[in-house]
């Protein structure tokens, strides 16, 4: 394959791919330098015409309502630190917790010796068949009998403990670690607990961090379960803050310019995450790939 | 080994306690003491009204405090109900006719018949035939806001330029045959991008510069905003009376009338449906692209305040086979059932339907409020600033030229099947008769329903 | 990653090692073979997973199975109606087109992204290994479905939209990509793969990097060209990978619903949009009636069952051939 016209092409296949993956990150960013009423004539062009940091002000809510309005919005804004906040709560609990809980559980399939084992592990396996949907209306059912709508304990609950993926996932992983380094710990004297915390979790950070971060963007993205057993500004994650400014939209057309401004708020963190991360990231995917 | 299981355990117990402990402590706050109250409404250009409103009234109670949310009408009732779901609705929210009889049916909203009577609130201050709306089964569960009527918005550019005479837009005509006078305007206000209006033999309908009536298409299962009016003029009636259930959307009447405002958008003289998405209908008068629209009296002072682009006149609805009709609305506001504060909700909801805040709302110039004092003030206030109301007004106090909205339970299915069957007729995937009577097998399956 | 902390382990162990000698030789052994059951710590490990099974996915299981056979509203206590919900949801027109038009997103998401991500990650494979390009590749994958669905409703937005402005701009005549009900769903269906295309691909390129390199070598020196090397031997060693994939994929997509909730259309037009779970979100939260929902999610867990027992079963059939 050392034809030079070949590997062009397949670079510039390439290229276009990641053009096409981009471009419209950056017709968001565009839009929300543009003024409300430039958006019927300014309609093409790479930077607007007269950009303005007017949408951001707005959204942000640094401007008066009828200078909101004014720009073109419906008043509405988005309480962006705040909501950035629970989000991080949400994603940061949930990442941790429910990591360091599937892996204890995950060992336990793997190394322990219990009646039942491969029993109870199948009945774990099948729950991952068990579509989300499912368990979101009779959990919301649970979660409001016991008063948690609203608060931070409702919006962790169902996830905080485990997922079936997770625990999947961390069994086949410690299943494939050589049990020597642990028996030999066990003929030291060290107890299952012990041979599990000083032996096998600081030899299985790679994938735990793999685990934990997959967790940590899934619950980052999660929309429909926030949304309804937290709307309230105290507990309202970033997805949900979206959603409900979304609605709040002026009565003759969707506020586009604040929209934009909006997400483009909303997508800062996660570019941040991608420069101190990314190439974490990237390689922990590497691993989800080893079955 | 027993030592660190001993620890684990501690720290499983320390892990659970706070949520035990707040899970314990965030259900039944106390009622005394400060409140405050979550009020929702849709408009955002009403906003200003109510939070004057609020201001008042917290400077009469100290004690309450009242904010107020706002979603777009497109979303509001699902956020709502959503909320009631999750048990989280505010506690006093603006309350619609066509909505109101669901809320009832499922227990959502309180009966505020034996307060208002205790109150002693002269239900006769209000616009006639507003407060017996909010009565079922001799339970009362709203007291009247305000009122709105429907009536043709129109670019007096585009009607100068077409030169027709404003003064003979109130006495336009209207059948679904041919559609009369009316028709004609429309047709006489389309531009395509030669300059030739929609009556010359030369007019291009693929490319049209500026439309001459632009439609509201996802109007749910009234129209209110125009096919329902016509068809009212065409002898539709929705409801016999409020509660019953004796629809008849497979009606001929409302079938042509369907098909007669289908047809605007095949001659060239409305935008098609598919291309309606995000704009509203007055974003795409601002943009000098439609010249004219059926429009609700709440509407006006947009068209005419300072974020209008364009200028515009205003004129009552053509006068159709069976004269001329118009929807007229009205709103409440209603307590939620769940509120934990029922009394002070009281408070707000009357003081909402007291001069004491009507006045304040009719002040700012944006609807009519529903006490009749409020709204000889707010006509007053509306033309001082440059709103022309009066055919509005005209139309309200017409005889017998009001058609209240339908109030029956199931709204929320009936709106989106029969929007649903709607949207095939617009996109010219079916005839009008055969999608309505789809609808009304669906709507008669509801209404068969508790 | 993993390296340190094994390297470290490993010390550790040798340092006890010689300890270990001494102390065997000090005493009798106690029978290694002879292992006490774990099962007293093991209510330890397990004890959180399993209270979060029980009370998040077990429990709410079985009450929503029960709350099937019900009229249960959320508001008042739930009445037991028997088979009335299937029986209803059986001739339920909105049902069946929900399922149709679920089928359709899946079908168009998955075979389109599967696609493009098999050739991305060839691409990247035989190109470069650059971290830069696979992270770029990432952002879709990271950013909140609300917010790339807000994105794409203004980029193909009928009026103001910049896709219809390139395409009148060469002639065509701008779609309404939301409101026409031949293009709504095929439009969520593509934007959904504009998001997930890059970070399926760079789980379909973790999975080529485990393929020998020796495997290639042979075959370029068989005179192998790329897509004979990509058909014969990268695709068929990555069949488990391809399987897990689009297994996950697959239940994944079947609940598609941020993107849907946003649409202006709400489900419409003329229903095109209405797919399974937004239809169970409606029944549930604007019409009240969590029974039905119910129901229609337990038809839909089945449905996912089955399809993702079928795959299964295809996933086994094909074990690794690199072993």
């Amino acid at each position: 394959m050392r034809l030079p016209t070949r590997r062009s092409i397949a670079w510039l296949v390439l290229v276009i791919a990641i053009i096409l993956t981009l471009f419209p990150f950056y017709w968001m960013i565009r839009t929300a330098f543009t003024p409300a009423a430039d958006l019927p004539t300014d309609t093409t062009g790479l930077w607007p015409h007269h950009a303005t940091l007017i949408n951001f002000e707005r959204v942000l809510g640094l401007t008066s309502t009828a200078q909101n309005v004014a720009a073109g919005g419906s008043g509405a804004t988005l309480d962006f630190l705040l909501s950035l906040r629970n989000s991080i709560i949400y994603a940061g609990l949930i990442a941790v917790a429910q990591t360091f809980f599937c892996a204890m559980a995950g060992y336990a399939f793997a190394r322990l010796r219990f009646r039942g084992r491969d029993l109870l592990f199948g009945v774990f396996v099948m729950a991952l068949m068990v579509p989300p949907i499912f368990t979101l209306l009779p959990n919301f059912a649970l979660v409001k009998s016991l008063g948690w709508i609203g608060s931070f304990e409702g919006l962790i609950a169902p996830s905080v403990l485990m997922t079936p993926f997770a625990v999947f996932f961390l069994r086949q992983f410690f299943l494939s670690i050589p049990a020597e380094v642990e028996e030999a710990a066990a003929l030291d004297g060290a107890g299952r607990l012990t041979q599990f915390w000083r032996v096998v979790l600081p030899m299985s950070r790679g994938p735990l961090f793999t685990i934990g971060l997959i967790t940590a963007v899934w619950a980052w993205k999660d929309y429909l379960w926030p949304l309804l057993v937290g709307p309230d500004q105290n507990t309202r994650v970033l997805t949900a803050a979206l959603g409900i400014f979304l609605e709040q939209s002026p009565n003759q057309a969707p506020d586009w310019t604040g929209l934009m401004a909006a997400a483009v708020l909303a997508v800062i963190p996660v570019a941040l995450l991608l420069v101190v991360f990314g190439r974490r990231l990237v390689e922990s995917l590497n691993f989800t790939g080893i079955k | 080994m027993r030592r660190n299981r001993t620890r684990l355990a501690l720290a499983l117990i320390a892990l659970a306690t706070p949520i035990a402990a707040s899970g314990c402590a965030s259900s039944g706050s106390g009622s005394s003491g400060p409140v405050t109250l979550t009020y929702a409404l849709w408009d955002q250009t009403q906003e200003p009204g109510y939070q004057a409103c609020a201001d008042a009234f917290t400077a009469q109670n100290p004690d309450i405090k009242i904010k107020i949310t706002q979603a777009a009408w497109g979303n509001y009732w699902q956020n709502l109900t959503t909320e009631m779901t999750a048990g989280d609705a505010p506690d006093v929210f603006t309350d619609h006719v066509a909505y109101y009889p669901q809320f009832v049916a499922d227990h959502q909203i309180l009966d505020i018949s034996g307060d208002v009577s205790s109150a002693g609130i002269d239900l006769s201050a209000y616009q006639s035939g507003l407060a017996d709306l909010w009565v079922d089964d001799g339970k009362r569960y709203g007291l009247p806001k305000d009122w709105d009527t429907e009536g043709l918005v129109y670019n007096t550019k585009s009607l100068r330029a077409a030169g027709v005479d404003p003064a003979s837009l109130a006495n336009l005509t209207w059948n679904p045959t041919d559609g009369g006078t009316f028709e004609k305007l429309i047709a006489e206000l389309t531009v395509d991008d030669n300059g030739n209006n929609g009556l010359s033999p030369k007019f291009d309908k693929n490319h049209v510069k500026v439309y001459g009536f632009v439609p509201t298409y996802d109007d749910g299962s009234t129209g209110q905003n125009g096919w329902g009016d016509l068809a009212a003029e065409n002898g539709f009636t929705f409801l016999s009376k409020p509660f019953s259930t004796d629809y008849d959307y497979g009606s001929a009447a409302l079938a042509q009338t369907i098909t007669w405002f289908a047809s605007l958008s095949a001659k060239g003289y409305a935008p098609a449906y598919s291309k309606n998405s995000s704009l509203g209908v007055q974003t795409v008068l601002d943009s000098g692209q439609g010249a004219m629209t059926i429009t609700g009296s709440f509407d006006v002072s947009s068209y005419t305040g300072s974020t209008a682009k364009q200028s515009y006149g205003f004129a009552e609805l053509p006068v159709g086979p069976d004269g001329r009709k118009t929807f007229i609305n009205d709103l409440s506001d209603a307590i939620w059932a769940g509120t934990s504060h029922p009394q002070q909700a009281w408070k707000w909801v009357q003081f909402l339907a007291s001069s004491g805040c009507q006045d304040l709302v009719a002040a700012k110039g944006v609807i009519f409020p529903a006490l009749t004092e409020a709204t000889k003030k707010a006509e007053a206030a509306r033309t001082a600033e440059g709103q022309n109301i009066a055919p509005f007004v005209e139309e309200a106090q017409a005889a017998g030229g009001t058609v209240t909205y339908p109030i029956s339970s199931h709204e929320s299915e009936i709106s989106t099947e029969v929007q649903s069957q709607l949207d095939a007729v617009w996109l010219g995937q079916s005839g009008a008769a055969s999608a309505l009577k789809t609808a009304q097998t669906a709507v008669s399956g509801y209404m068969s329903q508790p | 990653m993993a390296g340190i902390g094994e390297s470290g382990g490993a010390v550790a162990v040798e340092a006890r090692r010689p300890r270990l000698a001494a102390r065997d030789a000090a005493r009798p052994r106690r029978g290694r073979g002879a292992r006490r059951g774990d099962g007293r710590v093991a209510w330890i490990f397990l004890g959180p997973a399993l209270i979060g099974f029980a009370l998040f996915y077990l429990y709410p299981t079985v009450r929503g199975a029960y709350f099937s056979f019900t009229d249960y509203d959320l508001l008042s206590p739930p009445h037991s109606v028997g088979a009335a919900n299937y029986r209803e949801l059986w001739h339920d027109p909105l049902y069946w087109n929900a399922l149709r038009v679920t089928l359709q997103y899946v079908v168009i998401n998955i075979v389109s992204q599967t696609l493009l991500a098999l050739g991305l990650a060839w691409l990247m494979f035989r190109l470069t290994r650059s971290i830069v390009v696979r992270v770029l590749l990432l952002v879709p994958w990271l950013v909140p479905n609300v917010a790339v669905g807000l994105l794409w409703l203004w980029l193909l937005d009928a009026n103001l939209g910049l896709v219809n402005h390139l395409i009148t701009a060469v002639g065509g005549t701008s779609q309404g990509f939301f409101s026409t009900p031949s293009l709504a769903m095929p439009t969520i269906a593509m934007i959904n793969t504009w998001q997930y295309t890059g970070y399926t691909a760079l789980l379909f390129y973790a999975g080529m990097l485990q393929i020998p390199a020796s495997l290639y070598e042979s075959a370029r020196l068989d005179g192998a060209g790329e897509v004979r090397t990509f058909f014969r031997i990268t695709l068929p060693l990555m069949r488990p990978i391809l399987a897990l994939v689009l297994v996950v994929s697959m239940i994944g997509s079947f609940q598609i619903f941020d993107t849907i909730s946003i649409t202006p259309t709400h489900g419409g037009p003329v229903n095109a949009t209405r797919a399974v779970y937004y239809y169970i979100y409606q029944l549930a939260f604007t019409q009240f009636r969590m029974g039905y929902a119910c129901a229609v999610a337990m038809t839909l867990a089945v449905i996912l069952g089955v399809l993702t027992f079928v795959q299964m079963r295809l996933l086994r059939a094909s074990s690794s051939d690199l072993a």
